[in-house]
């Protein structure tokens, strides 16, 4: 196994305007195995990978992939990459067909065996127009264009939005499919979380531009801990807890979620002496949510909420 | 690289197959114009509306084409499908231009090429042809590819100003401009071949940028830089243009002086200008006055008396000087005259490259003979005869060798000669003349030594020596007086002697009667010529021009710029640049922490293209954002790892708690 990362960004930053859409980007993906992009809707994804590619010009900072400058990606860097890009636009006048002989001259390693079988995988006829695909069906042609190649790295950009659970099923299967040698590493974004925790080793995490957390999935599932505490009266009021991401407050019951769970949080909970304390299993989308969502403690005690202004 | 041909090809044939359609139909309306006129005396490939419409539609169909290979791919995730591919951003490049320019070459060239065939099959076109009269469609046709680079530079450029993305286009308007204007077919091309290097470098250096400025190779910044700042100019000088409609035009400083001949003989100093009325004296001073109001006279009243004349202008070279070379190609033969009341009926051209006269026949359209000085040939070079009228003189009945003026009469197919002269006094020019604007009464025949004045069957009327001679002595005019049969004959000098004695020479006049010969003769002084001063519109003009432009514009335009208004733009010109455009953009240079090497390239360029290089430099500078720097708390700009001011570092995102990092490990 090579221990030097795929794709690895020192400070890769970049502004639209007065806005950082990436900020102080410290990445290092290693060779092998699928890494997953989490973040929210603008927190700098897309920006992130196109940067990667060559494809958008970073503010400041450096990276490389595969070993090459992202400022200068030469052509055979390119072509052990593979890029699906997150609305899977294509021609529309071509047809499935068209497309795969477009794509196929530039790329010496392409394998029509594989480009056929992803097409067939999806019910896809080689005759039909690109136009008059559906959404999924185009997801389905763009994977096969990406995969046929045989890319040492795939890079998704979002790649199951706006499909159907069947296609974005198909699609998952697909990336299980190309992870079969190891040596191929697959850099993907998603909001799907169910898919993630299907077939990511790695994620990272942006929030508002910032890289947050990047670790082995498994660390960041066990990172991310919540606490159910049970009162006889009204929960007392939260002391400062190192890692908190959000406490949920209701009648006799105050759940807390918590980064980096350990003695010193089990303490500072334990001092507000609860009468029940039990932890409470996070899926890898609650810990996602409560990575993400807003900070802070939130009521539902009516009493309370009715009496703010 | 053949897939993307291929797919370019595939993508535009749309496009393409309208363009077709609409040359086509373009060009068979130019030849149903031509069938449509039985007796047409043009050749189509220089008629103006074929010439027109080809120029027109390869600059539109070029930029429309250059635009849609871009834009059709414009979507970001489709223009990422496509720039990641193993092939260079060259190669792209390439792919799209060479489908773009196949594309262009198919759709303007096979319709022209058909024309072009139409016109030259035997048989189809009555009028004479040369391989050069070609020249002006292909400039346009090779122009119109300008217009392909600037739609596509266009299609590609991102900027901050949406409207900046067009001033690329501004490039393939002066190239359209100046290639026209040139006075030599090289010329032309070579503008074309530069105006097409800068918008070729712009478009290939936007493939490695996605159409940003910074990003891009040096050339490529360099040539983008140079395509926005002649758009500019394009804007700026239509601005100005627009602008200096609300203002008054050039005036001249100071009085304006000429002399006026009246029908009596009479010779009156005219003074004009300075804001005041004209004032008309005589040569010895006294004020003209109206005989029924008793006042000076008015220079409109004074204008009916004047006597009617020709003139003759023997300068050397100055009327083709200034030449287009398209006029000059449209211009290789022109209409001689038709014989309708014969069988066949024919029609006759003066055909400047064989000097003779080429017949037509009107019915089968073919070429049925030439005319030359020893009369009829059936083929163009006759026996190496030859008529030396320049194409400029227009004459009807008259064509002229060194030595001999000869009578044309194409019905019977014969010359003529009319007046001889030895060969050691050479003929400069023949002027038929037609008072009563129908018929011929006189010739005037200007030799290097005589002046001649005969009626229309030849007579001699009078003749006498040309002196002051030619050629400081070059404007010569001959005035008809009354009553008929007297005449006075003025010798001017040439504006280029009258410059170098600095308007020291004096004209020269003779009177003279049919058969008395020279009554009189009289030296009038030279008259301070009018020095004109820029008007309102010209000192606009002066402070957007470019300096680099003024100070080498006369190089191109010939050198005879007026001294003093050059010297007055180059100093407003200068003043713009120097006063306006430097500090800001040494200003934004130092704001935006430009490298000093940067910021004197800028300086420079600033004060090289003035307001239009500012306007470049505004559209190609994308600002990056400026925040605080946590060390110092000054303004720094984002795009450097450390502050300009303390040389700290970006400090770290702040810390939230909640991270999670683990070291790297190989999965």
């Amino acid at each position: 196994m090579n221990e030097q990362p795929v794709i690895r960004t020192q400070g890769l930053t970049r502004y639209f305007g007065a806005r950082p859409a990436v900020y102080e980007l410290d990445l290092a993906v290693p060779r092998g195995g699928v890494f997953a992009l989490l973040g929210r809707n603008g927190s700098g994804k897309t920006t992130t990978i196109r940067m990667l590619l060559g494809l958008l010009e970073p503010t400041r900072g450096a990276g490389t992939i595969l070993g090459y400058d992202i400022r200068a990606l030469p052509p055979e860097a390119r072509a052990r990459i593979g890029y699906l890009t997150e609305e899977h636009q294509l021609y529309g006048w071509m047809s499935v067909r068209e497309c795969g002989e477009f794509q196929s001259p530039y790329y010496p390693t392409w394998n029509e065996k594989v480009f056929r079988g992803i097409i067939g995988h999806f019910g896809l006829r080689p005759t039909t127009q690109v136009k008059s695909l559906s959404r999924g069906e185009r997801a389905g042609l763009c994977l096969a264009l990406t995969l046929a190649p045989e890319p040492e790295l795939l890079i998704l950009d979002d790649p199951a939005v706006g499909l159907d659970p069947v296609a974005r099923r198909s699609l998952v299967e697909s990336m299980i499919y190309l992870t079969r040698r190891s040596d191929r590493t697959i850099f993907f974004s998603t909001h799907q979380l169910p898919d993630v925790e299907r077939v990511a080793d790695h994620i990272a995490v942006l929030d508002h531009s910032v890289l947050r957390a990047c670790c082995p999935l498994e660390t960041f599932r066990n990172s991310v801990q919540q606490v159910r505490l049970r009162f006889p009266s009204a929960p007392p009021p939260l002391p400062k807890i190192p890692g908190l991401l959000q406490a949920f407050r209701s009648e006799g019951e105050l759940r807390v979620t918590c980064v980096h769970y350990n003695g010193a949080t089990e303490a500072a909970l334990r001092a507000l002496a609860p009468a029940q304390m039990e932890p409470v299993p996070l899926s890898l989308e609650d810990a996602f949510i409560s990575y993400l969502g807003d900070r802070g403690e939130k009521s539902f005690i009516l009493s309370e909420t009715e009496a703010q202004p | 690289m053949k897939a993307l041909v291929r797919k370019e090809f595939r993508e535009q044939v749309k496009v393409a197959a309208l363009g077709l359609v609409i040359y086509t139909l373009l060009l068979l309306q130019q030849y149903r114009n031509y069938r449509l006129l039985p007796h047409a005396t043009m050749q189509p490939l220089v008629d103006g509306g074929f010439l027109m419409s080809t120029a027109w539609f390869c600059a539109l169909f070029g930029a429309v084409l250059g635009w849609l290979q871009i834009h059709s791919e414009r979507r970001p995730d489709l223009w990422a499908f496509l720039m990641h591919r193993p092939i260079t951003r060259t190669g792209i490049f390439l792919g799209k231009t060479v489908a773009g320019l196949g594309i262009y070459a198919l759709v303007a060239g096979l319709p022209l090429l058909g024309f072009i065939v139409w016109a030259r099959l035997p048989g189809r076109v009555v009028a004479p042809f040369e391989p050069a009269m070609l020249q002006p469609v292909l400039a346009f046709f090779l122009a119109g590819t300008v217009c392909y680079f600037a739609g596509m530079l266009t299609g590609l450029r991102q900027a901050r100003w949406y409207a900046s993305r067009a001033l690329g286009l501004g490039v393939a308007i002066i190239v359209f401009t100046l290639m026209a204007e040139r006075p030599e077919f090289w010329q032309g091309l070579v503008i074309i071949c530069i105006g097409g290097a800068i918008l070729i470098l712009a478009a290939w250096g936007g493939f490695h940028s996605q159409g940003h400025y910074g990003g891009q190779p040096a050339w490529g910044k360099a040539s983008l830089t140079g395509a926005l700042m002649l758009g500019s100019l394009v804007v700026v000088f239509a601005a100005v243009v627009l602008l200096s409609n609300f203002f008054p035009r050039r005036e001249a400083a100071g009085p304006q002086f000429s002399y006026a001949m009246t029908k009596t003989g009479a010779v009156f100093k005219v003074t004009t200008g300075m804001g005041r009325p004209p004032e008309v004296v005589d040569l010895e001073g006294k004020p003209l006055l109206d005989a029924k109001t008793g006042r000076m006279i008015e220079l409109a009243d004074l204008r009916r008396q004047f006597a009617s004349g020709i003139d003759f202008n023997l300068e050397p070279d100055e009327r083709n000087r200034r030449q287009s070379w398209i006029r000059a190609d449209c211009s290789r033969f022109r209409g001689w005259g038709a014989t309708p009341a014969t069988n066949p009926n024919t029609v006759w051209y003066y055909w400047d490259r064989y000097g003779r006269l080429a017949g037509y026949d009107l019915v089968t359209r073919r070429f049925i003979g030439s005319l030359g000085p020893r009369g009829f040939a059936r083929d163009l070079a006759g026996g190496g005869d030859r008529f030396s009228n320049p194409m400029g003189d227009r004459r009807e009945r008259t064509l002229r060798t060194a030595t001999t003026v000869f009578l044309v009469d194409v019905e019977q197919r014969t010359t003529r000669p009319l007046f001889a002269t030895p060969e050691d006094d050479p003929i400069l020019a023949v002027q038929e003349i037609v008072l009563n604007g129908y018929d011929w009464e006189y010739t005037a025949v200007v030799t290097k030594r005589f002046i001649h004045l005969l009626t229309g069957e030849g007579k001699p009327v009078w003749s006498i020596p040309y002196e002051p001679a030619y050629p400081d002595y070059a404007r010569i005019q001959v005035y008809f007086l009354e009553p008929p049969g007297q005449f006075a004959l003025w010798i001017a000098p040439s504006d280029r002697a009258k410059e170098q004695a600095k308007g020291k020479l004096p004209t020269h006049v003779v009177w003279l009667a049919r058969d008395q010969g020279v009554v009189k003769s009289a030296d009038l002084p030279g008259l301070p010529a009018a020095r004109p001063e820029p008007g309102v519109q010209d000192k606009l003009m002066g402070c957007v021009a470019p300096p680099a432009f003024v100070v080498a514009g006369p190089l191109f335009e010939g050198g005879d710029w007026p001294t003093g208004i050059r010297r007055d733009l180059l100093r407003l010109s200068l003043a713009g640049a120097v006063l306006v455009c430097l500090p800001i953009g040494w200003w934004l240079g130092r704001r935006y922490r430009f490298s000093l090497a940067a910021q004197a390239g800028w300086a420079v360029f600033h004060l090289l293209f003035g307001v239009a290089g500012l306007l470049a430099f505004l559209s190609v500078q994308e600002w990056p954002a400026r925040e605080a720097c946590p060390n110092c708390r000054k303004l720094r700009v984002v795009d450097r790892a450390q502050c300009e001011h303390c040389g700290a570092d970006f400090a770290p995102p702040e810390k939230t708690g909640t991270e999670v990092f683990t070291p790297l490990e190989a999965g």
